[in-house]
């Protein structure tokens, strides 16, 4: 069943149509046929039954009047005592009866008396026995005796019928010969429609008249059940009539009307297939055009417009589909350039790109990210085949999905096979992944350079810092040395003049001033190597008052040179920062340099630091200089550029400065009103710790 | 491709069937049967014949009949013969013995089988016809109408009539066998009887000029079957009247014209009795196993004019058994 499902499932919508159309015609057609076949053919049964019951019933009735009549004639013969007298009563009943043959009066004997014969001379033989034993037999206890059908010397079936009489005292016989040819030829010959025929068995089974006279004398056939038939019983004689047909004949009008229903349908099914199949292609013509055209779409072949000269629903589904295939094209052909772009992208865009699924497998990666690791190792987890690592990544958005704000800023390191190189390492998840084919977008994009240069950047920045605070530097070192040089002379004075006044407490006093001035140039000189130092970025704990301190110190001498007042408000109690303190100290020293520059002198500094409640540590510098030109305000971060005079700006300080605080997660802003002065304040995120307390001027 | 094998199917399919269809309504045609008669006066036999067939249920739509009448010459009968057998009928039916035997020779010799019925002729198993009467074997069946085996109890019956008769002059045809055959079983009966006869053979003129000249009262006539002495029956007639002769013949045609009595079996029911074996093997049954039937009945024909005119004392007891007729008062047979 379930392969005829499927077999039909698979045929064509053609061949379903003609399927369709040729049952839809000829079912009820052959059931309506097989409703009437069946109804007319117990019809014609039942009626060929009332015939032969109609046959045989007058036939039987015939024959039983045919031997009652002789009977009841031989009766009256023998009741009216005739038969001792003349022969005139024998001829009469020869002539009343055309059927008897002969008619014989027997003795008590069974011997001949008499005999008149249609056929034969009418002399008795000598003690002639006419009656059979069992006859005689039956003639002393019977008053009608049927004999045994027989033959007479002509090969005629005959019968005797007897009766006994008494005549002048004694009992006797009289005794008919009957022809029964009349009756056998009548039912044999008899012509019967459609293959009928009567038979006729006596009382020994013997088939005594039959239309096949081949049957004849036989015993009775059994019926089969290939034949409608019917029997009649003739009473006194116990003979049977039989009259059967042939089912193939009986039913052989209803089997014509089948014959010719058969060429009916067959024509029927023959035209209504032809309907079907033009009703097929009419319908599905349009569905295979379009089946075809949709085929050589998706394989990419060319495809023309599916024609059609309908308007109904097919032929507007043909228009759709011309609409649609021409609307998938033009869109086809924009995935396709969409896609070189991507690829192009993808492949030069100098970062490496991957696609992991949930449990770290890398699905995918481009040729970049495939250069970089030197390995094709997809089957490893992206944390051990990127990162080297054993373990997830601990702010991997993967791991961690509510980490979203950290998916691109995770950076992580890896040894190249140039040394080490710097990679920022980007999470992105893809909201709409396929599965199992990477629900995040990792992105490597290898900032070694960029880290390179701007440590360079930084450090030119630092180198160029220190060229501006130079003579300053040399001044402020300057004046302890000449305090060490005054104390070191007027003591070896007093020593080789041999001041008696030249006690040790003296002494003591000249050198620990010299100390002292030592200990500041030290300072000094500390300053400025720690300043210009070149180092990495360090992670530590900064106290952002030091740093401002440490910063003030640098630029002091330029302060008091150019006769700019300061004005510190940093408190105490600042919360503390998490950074590298350097790098916030050479932005702090940009920003009071840029405003010493921008003062020139007798100017008004300000640098201050404060805390919020939203964890937020600020640090202003404002100052009282000219103030920044309108349409310098959006390039103040680029690199190279300055509004200073030619050899006094790099034009690096600003941008570092955002590099510096980019790095510690916070933000740099710019106010400035020209000629009135420039504040500049940069918030960092502060690390947790107890409020802020009074502050300190 | 598929489309186009499953159209090619189903046209031989519903070509085959709607062929199939019309075959269904070839009817068959009407059965041919061939009659053969040597004479007119056996017309009869064939009105009998086609009584009994329509009696029996047959139509004219069934039967064809072509029916060959000699007008009693035995060349022309051959010759007709020959034309009937060329178109080839399925059935021949006989209505005497001359045509029987003539055809026999013929289909012997052409070793043709067509079924044949014999509508009537005496003593089929002595002519070679049949080879027994209740399996005749071969093609021929029919009515053996009993007219030589009962020339002895015919006989019997004329002198039974009229109980004075001393002598019977038997007219009978030495040419023809059966009426050969029937002399022979007279001539036992008259012995069994004590009636002394004399026989006279119709085939020579001198017959008829003899008994004008020889018979006398007291003395009878018994015709023997022939269709030659059929023929004369007229001129017999005239005999009997002129001397007042008792006569007895075979057929009710012959009693009409004139003779005292005949004795025998009906031209037409033995016509109307060959319908059955006609339509038996029209059924399908062969010959050969047809059993060879006595006539269904034997009619004691007396015409009453003659019986009237002879003047002589009948036995009243055997005239119970006889079927008198009026000849005249009926109408009669024409001459």
């Amino acid at each position: 069943m379930k392969a005829m499902t499927d077999f039909m499932q698979s045929q064509t919508i053609r061949n379903k149509v003609l399927v369709f159309g040729v049952a839809m015609s000829t079912i009820p057609l052959l059931l309506i046929s097989l409703f009437y076949y069946s109804f007319v053919k117990a019809d014609l049964e039942t009626r060929i039954i009332e015939k032969q019951h109609l046959v045989l019933e007058n036939l039987s009735r015939e024959i039983e009047f045919e031997f009652s009549q002789t009977f009841q004639r031989i009766q009256v013969l023998a009741s009216l005592n005739l038969l001792d007298k003349k022969q005139s009563a024998l001829y009469e009943l020869l002539q009343q009866s055309e059927s008897v043959e002969e008619v014989v009066i027997a003795d008590d004997k069974g011997f001949v008396e008499q005999r008149v014969s249609r056929y034969d001379l009418n002399i008795a033989g000598s003690m002639e026995r006419w009656f059979t034993d069992d006859m005689w037999f039956q003639l002393q206890t019977r008053d009608k005796v049927y004999g045994q059908v027989d033959f007479n010397q002509y090969g005629q079936p005959v019968m005797k019928l007897a009766i006994p009489f008494y005549g002048n005292g004694t009992k006797k016989a009289i005794g008919v010969v009957v022809q029964l040819q009349k009756i056998i030829g009548k039912i044999s010959s008899m012509r019967q429609d459609h293959s009928s025929y009567i038979y006729l068995v006596d009382d020994n089974d013997r088939v005594i008249a039959h239309q096949d006279y081949s049957k004849i004398w036989h015993k009775q056939p059994s019926g089969g059940h290939d034949e409608i038939g019917v029997t009649a019983k003739i009473e006194d004689l116990n003979w049977i009539l039989v009259m059967e047909q042939p089912k193939t004949t009986a039913f052989a009008p209803i089997n014509r009307i089948l014959q010719s229903g058969i060429g009916a349908v067959a024509l029927l099914i023959l035209t209504v297939s032809l309907i079907s199949v033009w009703a097929g292609l009419y319908f599905t013509r349009p569905i295979v055009s379009i089946d075809r055209e949709m085929n050589n779409l998706k394989q990419g072949r060319k495809i023309s417009p599916v024609k059609m000269r309908r308007t109904d629903e097919l032929g507007k589904l043909a228009d759709s589909f011309n609409d649609m295939s021409k609307e998938l094209l033009e869109k086809s052909r924009l995935l396709e350039q969409e896609k070189e772009r991507l690829n192009v992208v993808v492949n030069g865009i100098g970062a490496g790109l991957a696609l992991v699924t949930k449990e770290y497998r890398i699905t995918w990666m481009n040729p970049i990210l495939k250069g970089w690791l030197k390995e094709d190792r997809l089957t490893l987890p992206c944390y051990t085949l990127i990162g080297g690592e054993n373990t997830p990544c601990l702010n991997c958005p993967i791991t961690c999905p509510d980490l979203d704000k950290i998916a691109d800023e995770v950076m992580k390191f890896k040894d190249g096979p140039n040394g080490e190189r710097i990679f920022r390492h980007r999470v992105f998840p893809l909201n709409h992944a396929i599965e199992e084919e990477g629900e995040f977008l990792v992105v490597l994009e290898d900032i070694t350079e960029q880290k390179q240069m701007e440590e360079t950047m930084i450090q030119t920045d630092k180198l160029s810092a220190l060229g501006i605070m130079a003579s300053s530097f040399a001044h402020e070192v300057n004046n302890p040395l000449a305090t060490i040089n005054v104390y070191a002379e007027d003591l070896i004075d007093r020593i080789q003049a041999g001041d008696e006044d030249l006690d040790e407490d003296e002494m003591e006093h000249y050198l620990r001033k010299i100390k002292e001035n030592t200990e500041r140039c030290k300072k000094i000189t500390g300053n400025l190597l720690n300043f210009s130092r070149k180092n990495d970025w360090t992670q530590e704990h900064i106290h952002i008052r030091e740093i401002i301190e440490s910063s003030i110190s640098l630029v002091e001498h330029q302060l008091k040179k150019q006769r700019i007042q300061l004005e510190l408000q940093v408190p105490d109690s600042l919360p503390m920062v998490t950074g590298d303190g350097l790098k916030l100290m050479q932005v702090i020293v940009n920003l009071i340099n840029n405003a010493v520059d921008a003062m020139e002198s007798e100017g008004r500094l300000l640098v201050s630091a404060s805390a919020d409640d939203e964890g937020q540590v600020s640090i202003k510098v404002t100052d009282s200089g000219h103030g920044i030109p309108a349409e310098a305000m959006d390039k103040l971060f680029d690199p190279f550029f300055t509004t200073k005079p030619i050899g006094k700006g790099t034009g690096l300080g600003l941008s570092v400065c955002y590099g510096i605080i980019q790095q510690f997660g916070g933000t740099i802003t710019i106010d400035s009103k020209p000629e009135e002065g420039t504040t500049v304040e940069i918030q960092l995120p502060a690390e947790l710790q107890a409020g802020i307390e009074g502050e300190d001027q | 491709m598929k489309t186009k094998w499953y159209f090619f199917f189903l046209t031989t399919v519903a070509v085959s069937a709607i062929i199939y269809a019309f075959l269904g309504f070839k009817g068959d045609g009407p059965a041919e049967i061939g009659v053969l008669m040597i004479g007119e006066n056996r017309h009869e036999k064939f009105t009998g014949l086609e009584k009994g067939l329509k009696d029996l249920g047959y139509s004219g739509k069934e039967i064809h009949f072509t029916v060959k009448n000699a007008d009693d010459d035995e060349k022309l009968l051959d010759k007709q013969i020959d034309d009937l057998l060329k178109s080839e009928p399925d059935l021949i039916v006989t209505l005497g013995g001359i045509e029987s035997l003539r055809l026999k020779e013929k289909l012997d010799k052409e070793k043709i089988k067509i079924p044949v019925v014999f509508a009537g002729i005496a003593a089929p198993k002595e002519l070679g016809l049949i080879k027994d009467y209740k399996s005749p074997g071969g093609i021929f069946t029919g009515i053996n109408n009993y007219h030589a085996s009962i020339s002895g109890k015919r006989l019997e019956m004329l002198t039974s009539l009229v109980p004075k008769i001393e002598k019977v002059h038997v007219i009978y045809d030495s040419k023809i066998d059966v009426s050969n055959l029937s002399l022979k079983e007279t001539r036992i009966a008259a012995q069994a009887l004590g009636v002394e006869i004399s026989p006279c053979d119709a085939s020579s003129k001198e017959c008829l000029e003899t008994l004008w000249k020889t018979v006398k009262d007291e003395e009878a006539i018994l015709i023997l079957p022939s269709f030659r002495i059929e023929s004369l029956t007229d001129d017999i007639v005239r005999l009997t009247e002129e001397k007042k002769i008792p006569a007895m013949g075979l057929y009710d045609f012959e009693a009409e014209k004139g003779l005292l009595a005949s004795y025998g079996s009906s031209f037409h029911s033995q016509g109307y009795q060959a319908a059955r074996f006609v339509s038996l093997i029209l059924q399908g049954n062969k010959p050969g196993e047809l059993p060879v039937e006595l006539p269904d009945g034997i009619r004691f024909v007396i015409n009453q004019q003659t019986k009237d005119a002879l003047g002589v004392k009948y036995n009243d007891d055997l005239l119970k058994l006889a079927e008198l007729i009026h000849p005249e008062v009926q109408g009669g047979r024409s001459q």
